[in-house]
């Protein structure tokens, strides 16, 4: 989604080409894409780093990063891309509430993949020890419920998805991610040099993003509002809200929206997606109904597992209604023209 | 060393230069010995060491230099003779200290030794110490050769006792290590009994006539040096060109005008006395050539000191020629050599010379080409590739152009690739925290990245410990990584304070670094940096903190005290099956950016191997091999 610096094609696409164009200008989302795949691409407290040169001119570090080579979806595909079903969820079980996001939709959609083999690994994203949200990998429902939540900051958990990869091993596997990181997992499944990812990913869950936040401004910007990490959960309520919602040990805290919308990634105004629209199925918040969520059947996979899991009871689930998707496509298409602008601008310098 | 107070007078011996200073001492009946160690004055006092049991004298490593000149004159004005023995850079460090004793004087003979390195061999610089004589008005003496080091430490106590004051004796890195023959002699068949009369007092005031004092001292000293015939002429009575030489340049000058078969025309004054300089014995030989050539290193002190001699008689002398550094006869850095100075002697002479026959020199050109080049680098476990390795990654990851100031030490290689290019300024022993104090209160003017000083335990000791207090007391904001190596490494494995071991093999007292820090209030951690997890993690962490003075000790004994202490726990061996050698984006990262000697990339099957005679097994490649293909196993294991 964001144009090269210089001529394309005259360059190799390696990690100097990433550092020049994405990482270097400060526009890396962590979504941890280029991690795990060689030792040169480091990932500490929320940042990625290349201390050496790597002095290979081509590596998939390049192919896969989400802000070095994304076309902005056709808009034929519509401004949330392409929809079998359109559905608004939650979760039955009880051992969710508190700890999820919304309706509980992607733990539990996930933890039954998990369940029914379908696949017999999950890259997801928890909080490290010290807070810092990272990429994990979980084999069944007990793991997924320990990563459940959003704190909205980048984790490079991406780097999981590839270290999993780069096993010999053939099982399946599932992913959540945020759109970049779908994006990211479209390019590694399409990607010569790693025909593993479209033999063994089998559902991605992507979820619906305005923005992401780096983890160091935001541990800062918490300890400054004095509220230690790590964080549970966290949430961006609806307008008028106007608030960032924390919850930590020491309880629930609230923080000034623009303080918190000043720290996001500069990287993030270049997408254009906001509902993940190469996943499987999309899942965000459900505007009008809280603690339910939006689900979006994209393919077969996705719309099968949805149906299995409302027919096990495992899930709750309406029919959209029309002004909550209206809302949705509006916001959505707004996000394409500011990706477009802000990608014209950077073009033209 | 070799106890040298139990050779035989009279029957020759071979000696290093160092050793022979050594013998010069004890046979002047010194009583106190005391050096910080440096390439290449460290031996003398090793020796001296050594010796001190037998010979019944006290001698010790000090902190520093200033401190070893300080205790030596203790002695001195206990009416014993002391010695304080130093590479040039402590000389810098012992100068405040010199400039004052030469006011107030001596009683005991003093001695101060600077080694000096021209080229900088193991050095930061190649500086003449010899700047110290004119500065602090004080007899100079520079041997040639081990047996003039030996006879010219003595008569450098005898003359420091006669004038009342401190007597420098100046050695060069050639001779230092250079063995000759050398004749000992007695040693004292009678010990001084130490008492300090209270009714002597030793200071700088009234400064103006006591700076008279000094003067007439080092006229007497002159007077003294030239009795004692350390100068001398060696050459045809009038010869066509006259070097005038001191130290080692003296041989590389004998030497040259037989290489250039001109030693009928060519003549050598021996200068062994250098400061003050014999005016009447320059002006007898100037009057006898119209051509003078200099061979000294580095500066060109006798250079200056002759032409101004020459200045206040030119009338009576006549024109003459002089070459030397002003000419470009005497190069302005580095050291001279034979072929150096017979390059000048043949240019000045219109003498054809080469310094081999050409095809000779073109078959060695072409054998230097099949030597691999080779860079400095830390050994095989060294902890300090460790320790840069994590503090290149933490800086990397941090991103805010995290700055590192050196220090002197091994860890001084950080400046290099070994080191990963990872240390941004290296001066003297201690600036390095002294820098970083600096940096760390420009953060109200903006200055945002983050600092760490490395600096060494023997260096912690030697001159950090100012720095510190000033950072600690102007709450500078810095993190200070203490590389904690046990050992003073680079010099010979010297103990220091925090090792507990003394000189003389006694057991001392344990300065700790923590309890320094601890009494500072400076919050510590204590790593293994062999643990690159932990250490990075820690070393982040304290680089987020800021505020204030913060400190890491790395603590790992340098790799080759490991090695005498029973070695390194791991046996290393690479999987070729899981080496990914230059694919998969790896692109041979053990070899090309770790870069530790115990691994090597094998063209043959573009895989990793283990050189098991290099290999100590520290097991730190394990931690940076991203495929897992360097294991580490327990050695009992595999034994």
């Amino acid at each position: 989604m964001v144009p090269p610096a210089a001529s394309p094609a005259l360059q190799p696409a390696g990690l100097e080409r990433l550092l020049a164009e994405v990482i270097n200008p400060g526009l890396c989302v962590a979504c941890g894409a280029c991690l795990g795949l060689c030792p040169h691409l480091i990932f500490l407290d929320g940042q990625v780093a290349a201390p050496d040169a790597c002095g290979l001119t081509s590596g998939r570090c390049y192919g896969f990063c989400p802000l070095a080579q994304r076309d902005i979806p056709r808009e034929s595909q519509g401004p949330i891309g392409p929809v079998l079903g359109a559905w608004q969820g939650r979760a039955t079980a009880k051992d969710l509430e508190g700890r999820v996001q919304y309706g509980g939709v992607v733990s539990e959609l996930l933890a039954l993949a998990l369940d029914q083999s379908m696949v017999r690994e999950a890259v997801v994203t928890a909080a490290g020890l010290r807070g810092t949200p990272q990429g994990i990998r979980v084999t069944e429902r007990t793991g997924v419920l320990g990563a459940a939540g959003s704190v909205y900051a980048g984790g490079g958990a991406l780097s999981s998805l590839n270290q999993a990869l780069a096993e010999d091993s053939k099982h399946p596997l599932a992913v959540v991610g945020l759109p970049c990181q779908v994006q990211a997992v479209q390019a590694m499944k399409a990607h010569p040099q790693q025909p593993q990812a479209a033999q063994r990913i089998h559902l991605v869950i992507g979820l619906f993003c305005t923005m992401n936040l780096p983890w160091r401004g935001l541990r800062g910007l918490l300890a400054r509002h004095g509220v230690q990490a790590p964080l549970s959960r966290a949430d961006f309520p609806p307008p008028p809200a106007g608030i960032f919602q924390a919850w930590s040990n020491g309880g629930y805290h609230e923080l000034p929206l623009d303080q918190v919308r000043a720290l996001s990634y500069p990287g993030c105004a270049g997408c254009p997606d906001l509902t993940s629209e190469g996943a499987d199925l999309s899942v965000g918040a459900c505007e009008g109904k809280p603690g339910w969520n939006t689900i979006l059947a994209r393919t077969h996979a996705g719309a099968g597992l949805l149906e299995l899991a409302a027919g096990k009871g495992l899930l709750e689930l309406e029919p959209t209604q029309p002004a909550s998707m209206e809302h949705l496509t509006q916001a959505a298409s707004a996000k394409r023209k500011r990706a477009a602008a802000w990608s014209e601008e950077r073009r033209h310098g | 060393m070799a106890d040298v107070s139990k050779l035989t007078p009279g029957q020759k011996v071979l000696m290093q230069g160092n050793e022979a200073i050594a013998r010069g001492a004890l046979e002047a009946g010194v009583s106190l010995a005391a050096a910080y160690p440096g390439n290449p004055s460290s031996e003398i006092l090793q020796t001296l060491a050594d010796s001190a049991r037998s010979a019944g004298i006290y001698v010790e490593w000090s902190t520093n230099e200033k401190v070893a000149l300080e205790s030596a004159a203790a002695a001195s004005y206990a009416g014993l003779r002391g010695m304080a023995s130093m590479k040039q850079n402590g000389v810098n460090v012992a100068q405040d200290f010199i400039c004052n004793l030469t006011i107030s004087g001596t009683k005991g003979g003093l001695v101060l030794v600077t080694c000096d390195d021209p080229s900088g061999v193991s050095s930061t610089n190649e500086q003449d110490a010899r700047f110290i004589a004119r500065v602090a008005c004080l007899p100079l003496l520079e041997p040639a050769t081990p047996a003039e080091c030996l006879k010219m430490t003595k008569l450098a106590f005898e003359l420091s006792e006669e004038i009342g004051n401190l007597v420098v004796l100046r050695g060069l890195a050639r001779l230092s290590h250079t063995r000759a023959g050398v004749t000992p002699g007695p040693l004292p068949e009678s010990k001084r009994q130490p008492h300090w009369d209270p009714k002597e007092r030793w200071f700088t005031i009234p400064v103006v006539p006591r700076h008279q004092v000094m003067l007439d001292k080092l006229a007497q000293a002159g007077e003294l040096m030239t009795a004692a015939g350390v100068n001398y002429y060696d050459g045809p009575v009038r010869p066509e060109l006259l070097v005038i030489a001191s130290g080692s340049s003296r041989l590389y000058a004998d030497e040259a005008r037989r290489l250039v078969k001109a030693t009928e025309r060519v003549g050598i004054l021996h200068m062994g006395a250098t400061w003050p300089l014999d005016q009447e014995l320059i002006l007898e030989h100037l009057a006898r050539a119209d051509k003078i050539l200099f061979a000294e290193e580095v500066d060109p002190h006798l250079e200056s000191g002759v032409k101004s001699i020459y200045a206040q008689h030119v009338r009576e002398l006549g024109l003459k020629d002089f070459y030397g550094q002003e000419t470009g006869h005497k190069p302005p850095t580095g050291e001279l050599s034979p072929s150096r100075v017979a390059a000048a002697l043949a240019d000045i002479l219109g003498l054809s010379w080469q310094e081999a026959d050409p095809a000779y020199l073109a078959k060695a050109k072409a054998a230097q080409a099949l030597v691999a080049p080779r860079q400095v680098g830390f050994c095989p476990g060294c902890p300090h590739r460790a320790s840069y390795w994590s503090i290149k990654q933490v800086l990397s990851a941090d991103g805010r152009e995290g700055i590192v100031s050196g220090d002197i030490g091994c860890y001084t290689m950080g400046v290099l690739p070994t080191g990963y290019q990872r240390v941004n300024a290296v001066h003297c022993m201690g600036s390095g925290p002294g820098i970083a104090s600096g940096l760390g209160k420009l953060r109200s003017q903006g200055f945002d990245q983050p600092v760490i000083s490395v600096v060494g335990d023997s260096t912690f000791f030697h001159a950090a410990l100012p720095a510190l207090v000033n950072a600690r007391w102007n709450n500078s904001d810095y993190v200070l990584v203490v590389l904690d190596n046990s050992a003073t490494a680079m010099t010979g494995f010297q103990p220091h304070p925090g090792t507990g071991a003394t000189a003389m093999g006694q057991a001392g007292t344990v300065v700790d670094v923590e309890q320094i820090c601890a009494g500072l209030g400076l919050p510590y951690t204590v790593l293994d940096p062999y643990d690159l997890e932990a250490t990075q993690e820690a070393l982040y962490d304290a680089l987020q903190i800021g505020g204030g003075l913060r400190v890491l000790i790395f603590r790992r004994a340098c790799a080759l005290v490991q090695n005498k202490q029973g070695g390194h726990p791991w046996r290393m061996s690479v999987d070729p099956e899981l080496c990914r050698g230059e694919e998969c984006g790896c692109d041979r990262f053990c070899t090309r950016v770790f870069r530790c000697p115990g691994l090597v990339f094998d063209q043959a099957t573009g895989k990793t191997v283990l050189d098991e005679v290099v290999c100590v097994g520290c097991g730190v490649c394990a931690q940076i091999c991203p495929a897992g293909a360097i294991k580490a196993r327990p050695k009992e294991a595999t034994a």
